[in-house]
């Protein structure tokens, strides 16, 4: 028999397929947007709530212990929806591959701004809780994963109420760079709890045993 | 682009374009869907070969759909090898009007050969003895053998219609690969004569040797052989011309026959991956390339899947539902593509066989559930290559 190639018919089928592979990319993308829009609602409007909390403690009525409870249930919702909002934003650029650098600087201005009320907070209140500021980077750290994972296992176990405030230092963010030079931040992982840097890797026990210590 | 990104692209790629390859074949198509040659009274004598091993319970059912046959009965000769039965098929068989031959057990391919050494047709039917066939299905199909570089010709073999989920799914399952290779028929690309029945022209097993007796797919071989020698394999799908086979009911058997499929198919596609080349046409360039690229496929998606479970970051634990939700991206696009394609390509088969309803909830059963368990059959045929184990049919 006389065998035949139906090239038109590949070709059809490979172009159309084409079409299809530009088209999920074309949408692809728009979700990408989409998702990084949605973020960036959510950390705005997280750091309007913060500011409301700011604007109370900072007016001379309100700077007293009484409205304490206040600040800390605020607080605490905040920094939980913050969080989650973090791993979010981790969530997209590790599995998705999305770069985000400005809504990475916005959210760990968010980050800053939950940190100073926090300490304000400590303070004020006598907060037992403590703040954790926790360095990392996504280029250069083959322990940062580990460490990340390291920190909420140790949270976690302990039941300790730990603050967490993640920063990547390597994308040119105003105020994790300023924090750095704060604490004196010169590799990764580095970790600052309450004020003290550590300037390597902790095991889960070491952070265990420095938050309840 | 790392290399998981990439091996994602190319799966996608790939995906998508079988899809619509085969959308495309069948609109092409569409309208000669039905048409197959008409009888115009030619009666050449036909040979049934029944390979039978402990099929006593079986046996009746299918020899008396043949006593059925509309063919002038002086043309017919039906044959039945006893491959050694231990059972009472001996027995059974003797109640008919029909050749037995007797031997020790050696494999259906061996019994299949005994059969056709003992044949005297010019055509010879090969067929299982669990099968059972439509009184027109010699008339349905002896036409196709009017062109005469047609070597072989395939009913639609269907599974009959049953309460039992199992079946059910293996029904839809047949329906579709009836389908898919009435269409691989108009490229010159049917890469197997079922089992349960085929008809072949009987100067073609001088030219071409007989049936692979060691192999684990026999009617697949045969079919390879053919096109390896550019015999054309024609395949209908009138309902005249149906061949309802009692598939495994159990899950057990089920997977244990799909492994032995897996294995063998991987093994003869690779027997005959000389064929890649324009010579064969469709054939050589498309399909034989095709089998290798999905079972590629198959095996990157598998590791994607493990690479995605085991790498799941440490803080995907706080954020379950938003993961999931976030996990969308352009691939899940391409997918809901694939597989509304797949659904359009599923309806349009069983749908295409209009005595042959089929319930939907066993449709989109088969959808999300029986085509992904099907595919863990990848996984034991290479376990069972790796370790080596013995083949056996």
């Amino acid at each position: 028999m006389e065998r035949k190639v139906s090239w038109p018919l590949y070709l059809t089928a490979f172009l159309i397929s084409a079409a299809v592979f530009v088209a999920g990319i074309f949408v692809g993308k728009l979700m990408d947007q989409g998702d990084v829009q949605t973020i960036t609602a959510d950390v705005e409007g997280l750091s309007e709530r913060l500011a409301v909390v700011q604007m109370l403690i900072l007016t001379e009525e309100a700077d007293s212990s009484a409205f304490c409870p206040l600040y800390a249930s605020e607080l605490e919702a905040i920094d939980e929806e913050r969080e989650k909002l973090g791993y979010e934003l981790s969530f997209l650029e590790e599995k998705r591959k999305l770069d985000a650098p400005e809504l990475k600087k916005e959210y760990f201005l968010l980050e800053a701004q939950s940190y100073f009320l926090s300490k304000k907070l400590k303070d004020l209140c006598e907060d037992d809780s403590i703040l954790l500021l926790y360095f990392y980077s996504n280029k250069n750290c083959s322990e940062c994963g580990q460490q990340g994972a390291d920190i909420l296992a140790a949270r976690d176990s302990t039941g300790v109420n730990v603050r967490i405030y993640s920063f990547d230092g390597e994308i040119g963010s105003p105020i994790a760079e300023a924090f750095m030079q704060q604490f004196n931040v010169t590799g990764y992982p580095s970790v600052v709890i309450d004020g003290e840097l550590h300037s390597r890797y902790m095991s889960e026990e070491e952070l265990a045993s420095e938050f309840s210590g | 682009m790392d290399l998981l990104e990439f091996l994602n692209y190319l799966v996608a790629f790939f995906t998508i374009f079988t899809t619509v390859f085969f959308l495309l074949l069948y609109l092409k198509y569409r309208k000669t869907y039905y048409a197959e040659p008409e009888w115009d009274g030619w009666t050449p004598s036909v040979s049934i070969v029944i390979p039978a091993y402990n099929e006593g319970v079986h046996i009746r059912k299918c020899l008396d759909s043949l006593s059925a046959l509309d063919y002038p009965k002086e043309k017919l000769e039906i044959i039945v090898v006893d491959d050694g039965s231990s059972d009472d098929t001996f027995e059974q068989v003797e109640k008919y009007n029909v050749k037995v031959v007797r031997q020790k057990n050696a494999g259906k391919g061996a019994a299949l050969n005994r059969g056709i050494e003992e044949a005297s047709g010019e055509l010879i039917a090969t067929m299982d003895a669990d099968s059972h066939v439509t009184p027109e299905v010699l008339k349905s199909l002896i036409p196709f053998f009017k062109d005469k570089e047609v070597a072989a010709v395939t009913p639609a073999v269907k599974v009959a219609s049953s309460g039992s989920p199992i079946k059910e799914f293996q029904r839809i399952e047949y329906l579709m690969i009836l389908f898919s290779r009435k269409l691989l028929s108009y490229i010159d690309a049917v890469p197997v004569t079922p089992g349960p029945f085929s008809i072949f022209r009987a100067n073609v097993f001088d030219e071409v040797g007989k049936f692979d007796e060691h192999n684990l797919v026999e009617d697949q071989e045969i079919a390879l052989r053919l096109q390896a020698n550019h015999y054309k394999i024609k395949s209908s799908v009138s309902d005249r011309a149906t061949v309802y086979t009692e598939p495994p009911d159990n899950m057990k058997d089920l997977f244990i026959q799909r492994k032995r499929w897996q294995r063998g198919g991987v093994r003869n596609y690779w027997k005959y991956k000389s064929m890649i080349k324009r010579d064969f046409g469709d054939f050589g360039m498309f399909f034989i390339p095709l089998n290798f690229a999905t079972l590629g496929a198959f095996f990157i998606v598998f590791g994607l899947l493990f690479n995605a479970v085991f790498n799941t970051p440490y803080y995907a634990q706080y954020i379950l539902v938003e993961s999931i939700v976030l996990s969308a991206n352009m691939f899940t696009v391409m997918g809901i593509f694939v597989l509304i394609a797949s659904l359009v390509w599923l309806y349009t088969a069983v749908s295409s066989f209009r005595k042959d309803r089929v319930k939907m909830r066993f449709i989109l059963l088969f959808v999300i559930f029986y085509w992904y368990m099907m595919m863990g059959a990848n996984i034991l045929m290479a376990a069972a290559e790796i370790r080596r184990e013995k083949c056996s049919w």
